[in-house]
């Protein structure tokens, strides 16, 4: 049975789409077969930072309408073959989405692969609810930031309530926290909040820090997601994060700010 | 076995009882659709004994009846004070007249009487918190979420954050960080109170007496109680 988990946030604008890429690609570059889906409909973005937005055809909610099938819609990653995306809709909205047909998709997935990752929307409405509905793990991504964490609590609270696994009162929902745009120069400088801050007013286990980044805007802009981008920080914070979901140990990097060597004083670098 | 499948047991229950001060059914109506509009959920199909001892017969039972029903209460009957003959007439219509242990021992005596005792019931309803059963609550709670305790002890074995709420009858403890609102002797207890581990709470309240975090000062960040003295609401450290 596949593992569904769901990327969500409850704030917009966060890194969802950017860590559900990376997190997506990076369980396909391990061999394991993942289906991506966009559970943003109305404001497709997943198929952009994936870099194959001129490749859709169908969408989620013609799969859910019955207007194609769930391999006319599916698109093939071109870097890993193990790895499909299921677009959004540009041109609905999320009503257009209703659990009875969301959960037949998902069965219908579940058999041919080993993730499904659900990229969800912003906010606490119905489509972040259906989202996270049929999820079995949570990645919660945060940034350190109150308004953020404030909202990620109360989506943990929707993750513990509100899911199929709460209303049949089954094991619950396997929470991580994922916090995003870390920079520990500021949380020295009293700027930020620091991990320990999140995770003391969280209190669920920590997936992954990724450290604030110029290579994910960069990523992004470009449809290659930052894991790809090995030389990066961010890219290796994710590629850790892939480890942990698999079950490893990895010692947590980007901590620290880094510390000025004599050489880049002397020379300003 | 005969009997099986039934058995007869003898149990109390706590019913709303709705004393009529006048004959006048539009000023009756008029009184409770006020009522009813501060909290609809509340008295939805809540079941009503009607009290008509302080009506003069004759009573039109059936056109009551039929207003407790149309304002969406669950009718269960009439009970009061009254005489045999009023009692049998009741009956004899079709409705069941409810006896209540008060109006069985102190019939005859007179509405002053009553009022008091009453009275003193509520006030020991209050203040025998001590018998307040304990509402467990394992786990955090969330921003967004409320949990109450009614007529309980609240006990949250996790913290409480930032945008959640507590309310209990009784006390509130908190094994965990307080950063939510925490709200104790909702119903009206002074000696209601609350324990934290932590206390960052954005607001405390006893018995109505509240705290914004911002007059939080002395203890805050730390493990403490917070009880009413004299009113006044007092925050002393726990360990």
């Amino acid at each position: 049975m596949a593992r569904i988990i769901v990327v969500t946030s409850g704030k917009g604008g966060v890194g969802k789409t950017t860590s559900s890429a990376a997190i997506g690609l990076g369980l396909a570059l391990k061999g394991h077969k993942v289906v991506l889906i966009d559970f943003d409909i109305g404001l497709r973005n997943l198929d952009l930072i994936m870099g194959c937005e001129r490749r859709v055809v169908y969408d989620f909610v013609n799969v859910i309408n019955g207007e194609a099938t769930l391999n006319q819609a599916l698109i093939k990653d071109k870097r890993v073959s193990s790895l499909s995306i299921l677009p959004a809709s540009q041109t609905r909205d999320k009503d257009a989405l209703n659990k009875e047909n969301v959960g037949k998709v998902l069965e219908e997935l579940g058999k041919d692969y080993d993730f499904i990752v659900c990229d969800s929307p912003a906010g606490i409405e119905a489509g972040a609810m259906m989202a996270l509905y049929y999820a079995d793990e949570a990645v919660v991504t945060t940034n350190p930031e109150v308004s953020s964490v404030r909202d990620s609590d109360r989506i943990l609270g929707m993750l513990a309530s509100r899911s199929r696994r709460a209303e049949l009162g089954l094991e619950p929902i396997k929470e991580h926290l994922l916090l995003t745009r870390y920079s520990p120069k500021r949380v020295e400088e009293g700027e930020m909040l620091s991990v320990e801050d999140v995770e003391d007013i969280l209190s669920i286990p920590l997936l992954g820090v990724i450290p604030e980044s110029q290579a994910v805007l960069k990523a992004s802009n470009a449809g290659e997601p930052v894991i790809l981008d090995t030389e990066s920080d961010a890219g290796q914070a994710y590629q850790d994060v892939i480890e942990r979901l698999l079950g490893e140990t990895v010692d947590f990097r980007f901590l620290q700010a880094e510390k000025k060597g004599i050489f880049s004083r002397l020379f300003g670098g | 076995m005969a009997d099986a499948n039934i058995e007869f047991k003898g149990s109390s229950f706590t019913l709303s009882v709705l004393h009529l001060k006048t004959p006048k059914l539009i000023d009756i109506k008029d009184d409770l659709v006020k009522k009813i509009a501060q909290a609809p959920d509340f008295f939805s199909l809540v079941p009503v004994v009607v009290n008509i001892e302080q009506l003069t017969p004759p009573v039109d039972y059936q056109t009551i009846k039929s207003l407790i029903e149309e304002l969406n209460f669950t009718f269960v009957g009439f009970t009061g004070s009254v005489d045999k003959e009023q009692r049998a007439l009741i009956r004899e219509l079709g409705f069941s007249f409810v006896n209540t242990a008060k109006a069985n021992t102190s019939s005859q005596s007179t509405n002053a009487q009553k009022q008091s005792v009453k009275e003193t019931d509520n006030r020991a309803a209050v203040s025998q918190s001590h018998l307040y059963t304990d509402k467990v609550h394992r786990g955090q709670i969330r921003s967004g979420q409320q949990v109450y305790a009614k007529d309980q002890n609240l006990v949250v074995i996790g913290s409480v954050s930032a945008g959640a709420e507590v309310i209990a009858d009784g006390n509130i403890h908190v094994y965990g960080s307080l950063r939510g609102r925490a709200i104790a002797g909702a119903k009206g207890h002074h000696k209601a109170q609350i324990y934290c581990q932590n206390l960052e709470a954005e607001l405390v309240s006893i018995n109505g007496n509240y705290w914004l975090s911002e007059s939080i000062e002395e203890h805050w960040g730390t493990p403490v109680y917070i009880h009413l003295n004299d009113n006044e609401l007092t925050s002393s450290k726990l360990i």
